[in-house]
């Protein structure tokens, strides 16, 4: 038997995602033909609004999709054997956006439409990519936080986030910080954050300084709203000693002097250990030794260095992708709605709609039987 | 009495004829905008394919393959309401003509072909 085409399109968040994926039922090889993005990155200070995000996928639907198609190099859009978009969850207008161009090139090429839940499409794309067969998983991303394992054809829920997400947490600090949000603003703050440490010769001249924050797990779920709240009045002080020494003041007899490195630096080692705590919990509850971190949160190497530090005392190790599959993109929902096509799994034309909320363990994985 | 108290409660009215050069592609638009569910309780569409310019005389007489004017009527509280969901249709109706003219399976071949 041959393999099998799918077009994936994503637009859940600021990311237009779309690629051409293929999969061997036979022989369970999968292959990636293109994987093409554009980002919609709002000025520094800002975050992206749903309406401008929808208008921004809108826009370039068309481009991003004939580029897919050309780098696949497919003779014909019907080698395709279904077209896959991002069911849910997340922001209502560019999900809709996306859906709408899914849609219109599903009909024009006369294939079946797939929904796909966009938790489940990292999680397949991160097991493909990383070879990881049942590890723990840990979703972190801008809009996601959630520590999940299979069992019985669902991937269950061991912990999340109560409010915000963690991703979300770093991205308004940086907002807070004035810090840009292109390529991504987790990749500024992690930068930022490695000046805290000052080298000079290779020779370490001064350690960064651990400010305190509040450390917010509760049993398997964690908290991040506070955290980001007391992270936002560190800022301020930093700007009311920048504004006093600026006019010649002198701090306080032991007040320390906050820097934005050591701000960056303090927020990711606090969150980043929270997630590793309950991430380990869950390896302990579950006996698995592989952990696997998706979403746009898992590239970030101090989380991966973190995680892989558990993970080897454990005696296991961390599986973990680079941006071009950790980030938002069409394959992994190419991938994962090719995977429920190959099962027999449609979404009816007129149930081909979108859900801000779409919980991970909503989804039967039929394909799984382990 | 209903559809009086629907002229009643819905005043604001706005029908919008999008004629395509076929059947096909009206019926395209039609299935790919009709999915979403008008958001605001405060409008009500309606989504018909009718005969188009020198067919549409035809009436009830015409032929499937005169089918090819996309008409949606926009019933709202406020005209507000109604520029709104009217905006929205258009930019949704704005992607799905891009698309059909770029990606449809025939302009594909096309430029195949010619490359």
């Amino acid at each position: 038997m041959a393999p099998l085409y799918a077009l994936g399109c994503e637009g859940s968040a600021n990311k237009l995602g779309i690629g051409v994926v293929s999969h061997d039922p036979a022989t369970n090889k999968t292959r990636i033909l293109s994987n093409v993005r554009h980002t919609f990155n709002s000025p520094p200070g800002t975050g992206f609004l749903p309406k401008d995000t929808a208008a921004h996928h809108r826009a370039h639907f068309v481009s991003v999709a004939r580029e897919a198609l050309k780098t696949a190099g497919l003779t014909s859009p019907k080698d395709l054997s279904c077209i896959c978009y991002t069911r849910g969850p997340g922001m209502g207008a560019p999900l809709t956006s996306t859906a709408i161009g899914a849609r219109t090139l599903a009909l024009l090429w006369g294939l079946d439409m797939v929904g796909v839940n966009h938790c489940v499409g990292h999680i397949e794309m991160g097991r493909v990519i990383t070879g990881a067969d049942n590890p723990v998983v840990l979703y972190v991303s801008g809009g996601n936080t959630q520590v999940i394992a299979y069992a019985e054809q669902r991937y269950r829920i061991f912990g999340e986030t109560l409010d915000i997400a963690v991703g979300n947490c770093i991205d308004r600090f940086a907002r807070t910080l004035n810090i840009p949000n292109d390529p991504f603003p987790g990749y500024n703050v992690e930068q930022l954050a490695k000046k805290a440490f000052f080298e000079e010769d290779g020779v370490t001249k001064r350690e960064p300084v651990l400010l305190d924050l509040p450390y917010a797990v509760k049993g398997m779920d964690c908290s991040f709203s506070g955290i980001l709240g007391a992270a936002d009045l560190l800022a301020a002080q930093m700007r009311k000693q920048d504004a006093l020494l600026a006019s010649g003041g002198t701090l306080k007899e032991g007040e320390e002097r906050i820097t934005p490195q050591d701000l960056c630096f303090t927020l990711q080692e606090t969150v980043y250990a929270m997630l590793v705590e309950i991430t380990e919990r869950a390896m302990a509850h579950v006996g698995s030794k592989q952990v696997l971190v998706v979403g746009g949160v898992g590239c970030n190497e101090r989380l991966q260095a973190m995680m892989g530090l558990m993970a080897r005392d454990r005696g296991g190790s961390v599986y973990a992708t680079d941006e071009r599959f950790c980030i938002d993109n069409g394959i992994m929902i190419g991938l994962a709605g090719l995977l429920a096509w190959e099962t027999g799994f449609r979404t009816p034309f007129e149930d081909s709609t979108c859900t801000q909320r779409f919980r991970t363990d909503d989804v039967h994985i039929s394909w799984r039987s382990d | 009495m209903a559809a009086a108290m629907e002229t009643e409660q819905f005043p604001c009215v706005l029908t919008i004829q999008v004629p395509f050069p076929t059947a096909r592609l009206a019926s395209v638009a039609l299935q790919s905008l009709q999915v979403d569910k008008e958001l605001s309780p405060l409008v009500r569409r309606i989504f018909t394919i009718t005969p188009s310019g020198s067919d549409a005389g035809a009436g009830a007489n015409a032929t499937p393959d005169q089918h090819k004017t996309l008409q949606v009527e926009y019933r709202a509280t406020t005209n507000r309401m109604l520029r709104v969901a009217v905006n929205s249709f258009m930019e949704s109706l704005n992607l799905v003509i891009e698309v059909m003219e770029h990606l449809d399976a025939d302009v594909l071949a096309a430029e195949a072909h010619s490359s």
